[in-house]
């Protein structure tokens, strides 16, 4: 297993296009990737667009993301990457 | 079968009823048959497949990144693992119906995203709902009625078309509207209009038709035909090709100088919503853009356009008309416009309400984003600025105000602009019509916004069909208000247009030339009727028919009057 912590910089949080964009990234990795909130509850599955937009990450938050399995390392840096990268928005 | 019905947008259709009704099913609660559950799963993924198919083709067709990016999210939702599962769960270990189990799971999400008090995330339980509806459709093997792909022509029958849904629409194919609400002056008969498709009001018409029945439209008389014999169809495909070529005929005056017989120049305009390359296709043959409705940037998406965005639309425009002036309207929502990406105040009379520029005013940082990039691109041609809904000098001075604002914050970026820029209103309301000659000294310029200005004037709400009788656009007094106006801008030598519904209206633009309107803007499929008027017709019988209306007293004695008149130039 292998986590990381960011901080969502881009102004609408994790839904509409962005939400879109980090599932179809998580998608391409075999490792079980989940996503919570620091000191949140479990994590949920990073791949599915259903439970990032219940759990609803905004501007701001710290967000813990961990993944477990062959391409663990690779997946958690991408993913955790793209979110800094703000999704293109300013 | 005959409907008398409302002519909202004139001409003849004949096509197959395509009943627009976005599918709304609650399935009933129900348990399987026992050993059904792999046949409720296959049926579910079969469903789930249709829908896919038909998300992935619209996805496909759609070129504006917006609309796709809410289909993408579509795709994902439908394909999503969590969900899935759950479902499948549903049926299998719980036993209950495919219906039931794609229903209750979405609803579940949907009600959980709902509570969220953020607002992104609420607008994502109607993206749920939405693949929710299509999924039971699907379900229910019921095929998709989608406006922007049609196979065959069609006349769409609606309750009433939202702004979004005519941004969709397949304008190829459709040859006719049938809608139950609405007056001449809703966003559907503009749109109608604007692109010539003839549109008709006719109540209960959802119900009264079925898809695939064989409408004929004649928007002429404000007749509804249903499944007609063949003879009455051929006659009607006839009148059809005969209004078809009668328009051809006039398109051909797009070309001409719009040069009244006695060598007087009329100005005609163009207005434009969203700066499509078909709103723009005739724009070389126009003097300028006398209305550019920036709102139709900010409709029918979730996020507000930002300054960038503008920017780029506006530069594309300006330098298309290269020189040629383009007035552009600072935001005019509220009223019949809504946007989905700002929460508008539940207002008692909308119309009156917090709209436009009082809007704007609230929401100074929304106002100075459209300032900052008309601005911004204002170097790309020449520019005119607009502000709607002003009922006072008190209105103009503190939107002139923030636009030196800005532009003092563009100087200190070092950030480049035109100087130059004219800064007018649009008079609708009548207080400032009746100001004009104060108005005149203190604007560059001016609009006459003649919906608003009607709806205000005669005290007639234009989109309750209850009062539509009262919305007479040919009143008398309409025009000694616009007379009054014109006169003192003429004073002024300041320009003057009329940009509302009745400058391109052949009738009331002869009255508004005598009156001394030397500019009318328009949508363009109006433009060619309009030059082919002002080319026959001397000034001096424009000024005698304008003189003789001062002495009318009601609008039916005004519309006989230019219609004996007019009988050969239009």
């Amino acid at each position: 297993m292998y986590e990381k912590t960011t901080t969502i910089k881009n102004h609408s949080g994790l839904h509409a296009r962005p939400a879109s964009q980090f599932i179809a990234c998580a998608k391409g990795f075999k490792s079980k990737v989940t996503i919570s909130r620091i000191n949140g509850k479990e994590g949920v599955n990073a791949k599915s667009i259903i439970m990032l937009l219940s759990i609803g990450l905004g501007k701001g938050e710290s967000v813990n993301i961990s993944a477990d399995g062959d391409d663990e390392v690779q997946a958690v840096d991408t993913l955790v990457k793209l979110i800094e990268s703000g999704f293109g928005e300013t | 079968m005959r409907y008398g019905g409302r002519s909202l947008a004139q001409g003849i259709a004949v096509g197959k009823a395509c009943l627009y009704k976005p599918y709304d099913a609650k399935p009933e609660k129900k348990m399987l048959e026992p050993g059904e559950c792999d046949k409720a799963l296959l049926r579910y993924k079969t469903a789930q497949e249709t829908a896919l198919g038909e998300l992935k083709c619209i996805y496909n067709n759609l070129s504006n990144e917006d609309e796709a990016a809410i289909f993408l999210a579509h795709i994902d939702i439908l394909c999503d693992d969590v969900i899935n599962e759950e479902i499948k769960d549903c049926i299998c270990c719980e036993g209950y119906i495919e219906e039931w189990a794609v229903y209750s799971t979405y609803e579940n999400y949907i009600q959980t995203l709902g509570k969220v008090k953020d607002t992104l995330i609420c607008e994502r339980a109607a993206d749920l709902k939405d693949v929710q509806n299509r999924l039971l459709r699907c379900l229910a093997g019921i095929p998709e009625n989608n406006l922007s792909m049609l196979q065959k022509p069609t006349v769409i029958v609606a309750h009433d078309l939202m702004p979004s849904d005519t941004a969709m629409l397949d304008r190829s194919m459709v040859k006719g509207i049938v809608i139950e609400i609405g007056g001449v002056t809703s966003h559907s008969a503009i749109i109608a209009r604007s692109y010539g498709i003839p549109l008709l009001c006719v109540q209960n018409a959802t119900q009264l038709v079925a898809n695939d029945d064989t409408l004929i439209i004649d928007a002429f008389e404000g007749v509804l035909l249903l499944n007609a014999d063949k003879a009455t169809v051929e006659s009607y495909i006839k009148k059809c090709d005969m209004w078809l070529a009668k328009k051809k005929e006039i398109e051909r005056y797009i070309t001409v100088k719009s040069i009244c017989t006695d060598g007087t120049r009329i100005d005609v305009e163009l207005n434009i919503g969203s700066a499509t390359s078909e709103e723009l296709k005739d724009s070389e043959y126009t003097d300028g853009i006398g209305l550019f409705r920036t709102e139709f940037l900010y409709m029918g998406r979730r996020q507000l356009p930002s300054e960038d965005e503008q920017f780029e639309i506006y530069k594309r425009v300006l330098s298309q008309f290269s020189g040629r002036h383009v007035t552009l309207r600072t935001l005019d929502i509220g009223g019949d416009k809504i946007l989905e990406s700002i929460q508008l105040p539940q207002e008692q009379n909308p119309f009156m309400g917090k709209r436009a520029l009082r809007l704007c005013f609230d929401n100074l940082e929304i106002f100075k984003t459209q300032i900052r990039a008309a601005l911004r691109a204002s170097i790309y041609g020449n520019l005119w600025i607009m502000f709607p809904m002003v009922s006072s000098m008190d209105d103009f001075r503190r939107a002139k105000g923030i636009v030196t604002e800005v532009k003092e914050e563009l100087a200190l970026s070092a950030i480049p602009f035109d100087k130059n820029i004219k800064l007018g209103i649009m008079i609708e309301i009548p207080a400032i019509a009746m100001l004009a000659d104060q108005v005149s000294k203190e604007v560059d310029f001016a609009s006459i916004g003649t919906n608003d200005l009607l709806q205000y004037a005669l005290a007639v709400d234009r989109m309750n069909p209850d009062v539509s009788t009262y919305y007479q656009i040919y009143h008398p007094a309409l025009f000694r208000l616009i007379g009054f106006v014109a006169e003192q801008f003429r004073k002024e030598d300041k320009p003057l247009c009329v940009c509302g519904e009745s400058a391109g209206d052949p009738l009331s633009a002869v009255v508004f030339i005598g009156l001394g309107i030397r500019k009318l803007s328009m949508g363009c499929s109006l433009i060619s009727g309009i030059k082919k008027l002002i080319c026959g017709m001397s000034l001096e019988k424009s000024e005698r028919l304008a003189k003789s209306i001062q002495d009318m007293s009601t609008a039916t004695e005004v519309e006989n009057l230019l219609r004996e008149a007019l009988n050969e130039y239009i």
